[in-house]
């Protein structure tokens, strides 16, 4: 109510943010468990005295450098940039309350893009122990970076005690903060086996790329009960409506939780399969199957964890609209175009459809587009009369939670109901 | 309408603003010389081939190239601390100003992406790229150009609430901000800047190579330093340009900020002249001592305008704090454990004595 609103009709229901933010995770988890995935097989190398791992190695730190430092680093800004667009006072919160953990998680980018380069550039121009060093740094950093992230992300999902004592630490270690971690650890890592197998599945030699193979399998396949059990801890620590409402009251999880439960079974199988030795085709094949199987997995992720805050952005906090929860009854008493800086008409009587539009974009497009892919409020709103359309407003916040309730008077209702019924769908006034 | 209606409520700063204006200064100051060095020697790579030196310039291109992808890292880098540092202190004029050019704002992920992956083509398949190599390089300085033209752009709106009001002919995020006098101007003066840095900083790379023994690249230096003095003295009228079409208030010597502003301005200017007599005589560290200097006073005065600009809306002392000391305490920490460990790095890997 405080911003002024990116009239995104096509785009609009988190459809940017969703493309940049899963693409980003992907890369950016990779960033993460490739730092260590390169340590370590280094380390393979020289333990096996074995040149052509350490050419491997070299290898795919040239494709993890590109692919992390480029699209992951630019994404990651990228996502910065969409969300204050879209949702800029949320993003002033997070800024303003967690400015020193941004810049903490800076200094970490910028001691692991010094790390990564020289990892590169000195390969065979250092001792092994040095240059080993050198590569546990940017793991480390890397980590350190997600350490810190992980406590801002879900600080949104969890805010915890922050809510009464606005306390910086009490925000950033939150109570999903650990088991969200290691989480995301264990992730990370099992997302290094699945990029591992695109470069080791390009080797020449079949003994090699047998070898390679076969250690990125183990990747995927030894932190994975980890990884369960700290979803099992991720789940366990949420507080009991957000379980609730994650695994229960929103039906358009549903989908995603099973795809995430499908996509866990694949991803085992598929690792089982590719330590088999099978034609190369076939593994190389299958390498690219099993990354977009990790997009995917990463992907129905992140909505979960995004659909366990509604109707919030910041939950208990702000809702998903940038609404302040304590500010809804002054907005509900003065309505919602009085309240808005940005709105522009003050009176629904000036141009009933234009104010309703109005409403629409203040409160309603953040979650909803108009003609797009992500909750289309046209094919949404199609098979619903006047009557149908206003018991869904008042239902929001009530027997549908996962709305933030409607923010403005009864005639702004009205109003919203004439624009959604007849200016966007072009329906005529219905009787019933 | 009154535009002062339109400006957000802004959030609780942490610490004292002062801290964080030191901190947005330091790092915008860090930010434009990677900027500076980037766009500038990718104009030197542009356009050296077409200097008269024919196939000499190969050498020189190859190792800009070579550059370039690291460069950018910590252009990007840097840029991400004072957009930080900027969002803390002016998020409500700075959120407002980006969604109104939303299309245009975000345009700049795709562009960089395009840009990076570029001056990696640039670096590894140089030698395959043959006649496309110009065009690429052409490429690569257009490109970052549209990015800092689309900064500028946000700064302006910013700066500028009164042009604010469009938004209700449109809320599309398509606002360029043209009505602002000082928009082009301000943007030839960066570019000219970069220019002239990407030029010493070819100078300072050969200088370093001569005193390491390798004299092979000696005729760049003063190559270098020839174009940091052209562009250097052709950044003057804009400059000057830039300067006149500021209004009046920005600097005003009755108000602080304007004496801030005029003192910076001078500063700046002095240091460039300096700069400017070291580089025609080949004194290259010297001259590019003074460079940094005059940026740096560039910086202060970009500081002091804005600050002048938002003046009639609001002053820093107007913020709300929240007071949360511990964790900027903890950032310092972890930035010098930082700064340490790049150090060893560095020292390890370039000081190595020989391959082992």
């Amino acid at each position: 109510m405080n911003y002024p609103v990116w009239q995104l009709d096509f785009g609009g229901g988190g459809l940017l943010i969703a493309a940049m933010a899963i693409l980003h995770v992907y890369i950016s988890h990779f960033a993460v468990g490739g730092g260590l995935f390169l340590v370590l097989t280094e380390h393979k190398g020289i333990r096996e005295n074995n040149p052509d791992i350490l050419a491997y190695v070299k290898k795919h730190t040239k494709f993890f450098m590109l692919l992390t430092m480029v699209f992951g680093s630019l994404t990651g800004v990228g996502i910065w940039f969409t969300i204050s667009l879209l949702n800029p006072a949320a993003t002033s919160v997070l800024i303003h309350n967690f400015v020193f953990a941004w810049a903490t998680e800076w200094t970490f980018f910028l001691a692991e893009i010094v790390s990564i380069f020289l990892y590169y550039y000195s390969f065979g121009r250092i001792s092994s122990r040095k240059h080993l060093i050198i590569g546990w740094i940017y793991f480390a950093c890397a980590w350190m970076s997600l350490f810190v992230i992980n406590g801002i992300i879900d600080f949104m999902l969890t805010p915890g005690s922050w809510l009464e004592n606005g306390s910086f630490w009490s925000g950033l270690f939150n109570p999903t903060f650990w088991p969200a971690f290691f989480f995301r650890t264990f992730l990370a890592l099992m997302i290094a086996g699945l990029f591992g197998f695109m470069t080791a599945t390009a080797l020449k030699e079949p003994g090699l790329r047998h070898n390679m193979v076969r250690f990125c399998a183990l990747w995927l396949l030894a932190p994975f009960v980890l990884f369960l059990g700290s979803a099992w801890w991720y789940r366990a620590a949420l507080p009991p409506h957000v379980e609730e409402m994650v695994f229960n009251r929103i039906p358009a999880l549903q989908p995603y939780l099973r795809t995430f439960a499908i996509c866990s079974s694949l991803l085992i199988f598929g690792a089982l399969l590719m330590a088999v030795r099978t034609p190369a085709a076939v593994r190389r094949s299958l390498a690219a199957v099993m990354l977009i199987i990790g997009l995917i997995y990463i992907g129905t992720f992140e909505f979960i964890r995004e659909g366990g805050r509604k109707p919030y952005i910041i939950q208990d906090y702000m809702y998903s609209n940038s609404l302040l929860q304590e500010e809804l009854p002054t907005v509900q008493q003065d309505g919602i175009l009085k309240s808005a800086r940005w709105a522009h008409l003050r009176k629904i009587e000036d141009d009933p459809g234009r104010a309703g539009e109005e409403i629409f974009n203040l409160t309603c497009l953040s979650c909803h587009s108009v003609g797009g892919p992500l909750r289309d409020m046209k094919k949404r709103s199609a098979q619903m009369s006047e009557k149908g359309l206003e018991f869904v407003i008042s239902a929001m916040g009530k027997q549908l939670p996962y709305m933030p309730p409607f923010a403005g008077s009864d005639e702004e209702k009205q109003a919203l109901i004439f624009f959604l019924h007849r200016s966007l769908l072009n329906k005529p006034e219905s009787g019933d | 309408m009154d535009p002062s209606f339109l400006i957000p409520d802004p959030d609780a700063i942490p610490v004292n603003w002062i801290w964080l204006q030191l901190l947005l200064t330091i790092t915008t100051f860090l930010h434009l010389v990677a900027m500076n060095v980037l766009l500038g020697s990718a104009c030197v790579a542009l356009a050296a081939p077409f200097s008269g030196r024919g196939e000499e310039a190969g050498p020189l291109c190859r190792k800009i190239g070579e550059k370039l992808p690291y460069v950018m890292a910590f252009t990007i880098n840097f840029g991400v601390a004072p957009l930080l540092f900027l969002q803390v202190l002016y998020g409500q004029f700075f959120y407002t100003s980006s969604i109104l050019m939303a299309v245009y704002w975000l345009a700049i992920i795709g562009l960089l992406i395009v840009t990076y992956y570029a001056a990696y083509i640039f670096y590894l398949r140089y030698e395959d790229l043959g006649a496309v190599r110009s065009l690429l390089a052409g490429g690569i300085v257009l490109l970052l150009m549209v990015v800092a033209f689309f900064f500028c752009n946000n700064i302006s709106i910013m700066q500028l609430p009164d042009t604010w009001v469009r938004y209700f002919s449109g809320g599309e995020g398509l606002q360029l901000n043209f009505a602002d006098p000082a928009l082009v101007p301000r943007f030839l003066h960066f570019i000219a800047s970069a220019v002239a840095v990407g030029g010493l900083a070819v100078a300072c790379y050969y200088e370093h190579q001569r005193r390491q023994g390798d004299t092979g690249g000696e005729p760049w230096i003063k190559y270098g330093c020839n174009w940091f003095t052209i562009a250097t003295i052709i950044n003057f009228p804009i400059g000057f340009w830039f300067l006149g079409v500021l209004p009046s208030f920005a600097h005003n010597v009755e108000t602080l900020a304007g004496i801030l502003f005029t003192v910076s301005l001078y500063g700046s200017v002095a240091a460039a002249v300096i700069s400017v007599i070291h580089a025609q005589r080949c004194r290259v560290y010297p001259a590019a001592g003074w460079a940094l200097g005059a940026v740096f006073f560039m910086t202060l005065a970009r500081e002091f305008v804005r600050i002048a600009y938002l003046d009639p809306y609001f002053s820093l002392t107007d913020l709300p704090v929240a007071p949360q000391y511990s964790p900027m305490i903890v950032f310092l920490i972890f930035f010098a454990a930082a700064v340490v460990l790049v150090w060893w790095m560095v020292k390890t890997v370039f000081f190595a004595q020989g391959v082992k």
